[in-house]
């Protein structure tokens, strides 16, 4: 008898997993699986305010999974390498999309794309650079953000600043009276390498141009060329001449926001996330801070915006195709949904219907001057394959931290990526 | 009933043995497989390359760099923590008073996770604020602000400052257990001889530690092998490649460049260094064990 017990406890032991496995999987055709890098306190409630509107809208119940941003670009790669994507995840628009377009990891969505009208949703521009890879759309953008001049309106005005730069002299000239004044004009942190991309995104595409800039990220033009050098000159010019804050390497973004919120230094270049962060602060948009677009340099040069979209892609063997297009087009479509998500995450929406008057003083002139501009281009590490990315973004953090050796990195550079292209 | 005792005893040890198959030689076969390919993690349809990730290898001047600072890791994180084990051992040997309170305070660091050193060192090292630019602008220096962990001359050291801050109160323990086992008339009789401090520790004491050398050294050889999580929290082997061991170039190349097939070859020739070491380590193990039985 003893035995029976034993030998059917160890039967109970071993099939219980496999039932739970096979209940789990069979659980029914209503559940889609998620995962996103949204899980900041603001933007966890606010997608999960999101979750809950679509599962009251629909039969579908979602199985979420947020991780952080960071921890996200590995989590999801060891996901895709156990063959275990979630049905819906978060995701770079650009290259990095393109990268798993490649790689046959994603499902296409012209279908739903048509079905539910996005032409009519999406803003043409982000739809445009954003949603289309190989021909096909395989992203439903979901916010994107714009990356300025940020700077602490108090300390510009201790220094007698009353005009804002629109080109590279009035720039350089702002920089310096600045200085003059005992502070320090430009914080930078970099310790995680991407804040500083931003510097050679602008500056290559004020010189040399979008078309350039497009064929440099494609591999098509190389880093030791004059128009690269010319870019980095310039940030060289500005790191010579003591602009920037000590240390750069040594902070990260929040740290030299801190030092622009606290008056340690006068502006930082950064991305609209960093209003969510300073109004987390206490900060007043408008009254405590303001940003100024990236000056002019070169003339006849095309006007580029710079920042990241945040989208949504589906696996390409999503277990519920269905239920993944329905809450695709749920979180896209709905104006509601939009306007509650980008006031929750300091983001602008890719959704032309949500009223503008949702935005604060800041988001609003980020969101007019993206769409005055000519061009809206990706963030170096969204606009360049990831292999080379990293190539990329270690030249910047090496260039803070010894910037008379330009030459020597760009060649060095030049060859990395070259040979990363290959791979 | 001695057959049926036989068939619980295999059940038993599968489940065991199944899980050290599923996770320690399968992806170690894995690693093996995919060293061969250009997987990227996310393809499926990855093509065959031969021996070409591992021709790569010798032209990657990143492994390079990343071989040179794995042997300054190993070497460091084998030297550092065994003498201040040692030194910290005899000095608490001795009936100094408050002995016990000093041995937890020197074990404690151990007692912590690789992440929370990392972050208590991240603090330390803070230019601005932290505790040891701080000395130094006390000391005389009032713009001292120099940055530990981003400059790529110091950072690794920084880091294995901080691991062997966690790593020596093992070796501290271990020893402390080694010299209760050195009979106190043989050291009485050295001095009675005439023999100074100096020469009883070099000439009586340390060869009579022996055997607990040779489980400090495993366990910081194994513990420094296994160093990857300081440095990823601490530096991610930066700044700029600075600071990358072959675990970290290794992870760098397959999670961050998506290159998961040269990131397996990479893994391959770690897998062998490691191999060579522990094969080299055992032997000379043999030799101690047939010294003192």
């Amino acid at each position: 008898m003893t035995c029976i017990l034993r030998r059917g406890s160890l039967g109970t032991a071993i099939a219980a997993p496999l039932v739970t496995a096979a209940t789990l999987a069979f659980a029914d055709g209503h559940e889609v699986t998620i995962s996103h890098y949204f899980t900041g306190e603001l933007g966890l409630k606010a997608f999960q305010e999101q979750i809950d509107r679509f599962e009251a809208a629909t039969d579908y119940a979602l199985k979420d999974s947020p991780v952080g941003h960071e921890d996200f670009k590995t989590d999801i790669l060891v996901r895709a390498s156990g063959n275990s994507l979630p049905d819906v995840f978060s995701y770079w628009a650009g290259a990095r999309v393109q990268f798993i377009v490649d790689s046959n990891a994603l499902h296409p969505i012209d279908d739903m794309w048509d079905n539910a009208g996005l032409d009519s949703v999406v803003a043409k521009s982000v739809a445009d650079s954003a949603t289309m890879y190989n021909g096909s759309r395989y992203l439903v953008p979901f916010n994107y953000h714009y990356s300025g001049v940020f700077y602490n309106k108090a300390v510009f005005a201790d220094a007698g600043i009353d005009e804002l730069p629109t080109d590279w002299e009035g720039f350089v000239a702002l920089c310096e009276t600045l200085n003059a004044n005992g502070v320090t004009p430009i914080a930078l942190g970099s310790m995680n390498r991407w804040p500083a991309q931003f510097w050679f995104d602008y500056l290559l595409l004020r010189t040399a141009g979008p078309d350039y800039r497009a064929r440099l990220m494609a591999g098509d033009a190389s880093y030791d060329d004059p128009e690269v050098h010319a870019a980095m000159g310039m940030w060289k010019d500005l790191v010579d001449a003591g602009y920037f804050t000590e240390n750069a390497n040594a902070d990260s973004w929040t740290d030299a926001s801190d030092k622009v919120a606290r008056g340690d230094a006068a502006m930082t270049l950064m991305g609209t996330w960093i209003t969510g962060y300073w109004n987390g602060l206490g900060l007043v948009p408008g009254e405590d801070y303001d940003f100024f677009p990236f000056p002019s340099i070169s003339e006849g040069v095309a006007e580029a915006s710079v920042g990241p979209v945040d989208g949504l892609v589906m696996a390409a063997n999503a277990a519920n195709v269905d239920g993944a297009k329905a809450f695709l087009e749920f979180m896209v479509s709905n104006a509601d949904v939009q306007a509650a998500w980008s006031k929750a995450q300091g983001a602008l929406s890719a959704n032309v219907n949500v009223d503008p008057s949702n935005y604060n003083s800041v988001m609003l002139r980020a969101f007019e001057t993206v769409a005055a501009s000519e061009v809206f281009a990706f963030n170096y590490d969204l606009a360049t394959p990831p292999p080379v990315a990293e190539v990329g973004l270690s030249m910047f953090s090496r260039f803070m931290d010894d910037p008379s050796k330009l030459g020597e990195i760009l060649a060095q550079v030049a060859t990395d990526a070259k040979s990363a292209f290959e791979q | 009933m001695e057959s049926q005792n036989r068939l619980w005893r295999v059940l038993l040890l599968a489940l065991p043995i199944l899980v050290f198959s599923v996770l320690v030689i399968w992806p170690l076969l894995s690693s093996f497989y995919y060293s061969f390919t250009n997987w990227n993690g996310f393809n499926r349809d990855y093509e065959f390359l031969g021996l070409r990730n591992f021709a790569k290898i010798w032209t990657d001047r990143l492994f390079f760099n990343a071989i040179v600072n794995t042997t300054i890791w190993m070497a460091a994180a084998l030297v550092l923590p065994t003498l201040t084990g040692l030194f910290l051992a005899l000095l608490l040997d001795r009936q100094v008073r408050g002995a016990r309170i000093f041995k937890t305070v020197f074990y404690l660091p151990i007692c912590l996770s690789a992440i929370v050193v990392g972050q208590i060192w991240i603090w330390i090292y803070q230019p601005d604020w932290g505790l040891l630019n701080t000395f130094v602008k006390l000391a005389g220096n009032p713009d001292f602000n120099y940055a530990w962990l981003a400059r790529p001359d110091s950072a690794l050291f920084a880091v294995i400052v901080a691991w062997s801050w966690q790593q020596t109160g093992l070796s501290m323990v271990i020893y402390l257990a080694g010299l209760t086992s050195i009979p106190s008339e043989m050291l009485e009789v050295c001095e009675i001889e005439g023999a100074t401090a100096w020469q009883r520790i070099r000439r009586v004491v340390i060869p009579l530690l022996t055997p607990s050398t040779v489980v400090v050294v495993a366990l910081s050889m194994i513990n420094s092998l296994k160093g990857f999580d300081i440095l990823y929290i601490m530096t991610g082997g930066g700044p700029f490649n600075s600071s990358d061991t072959l675990a970290m170039h290794m992870y760098n190349e397959s999670f961050k460049k998506y290159l998961m097939g040269y990131g397996s070859a990479i893994s391959v020739v770690l897998f062998l260094i490691a191999l060579t070491i522990i094969g080299v380590y055992f032997r000379q193990l043999r030799k101690v064990d047939e010294i003192y039985g």
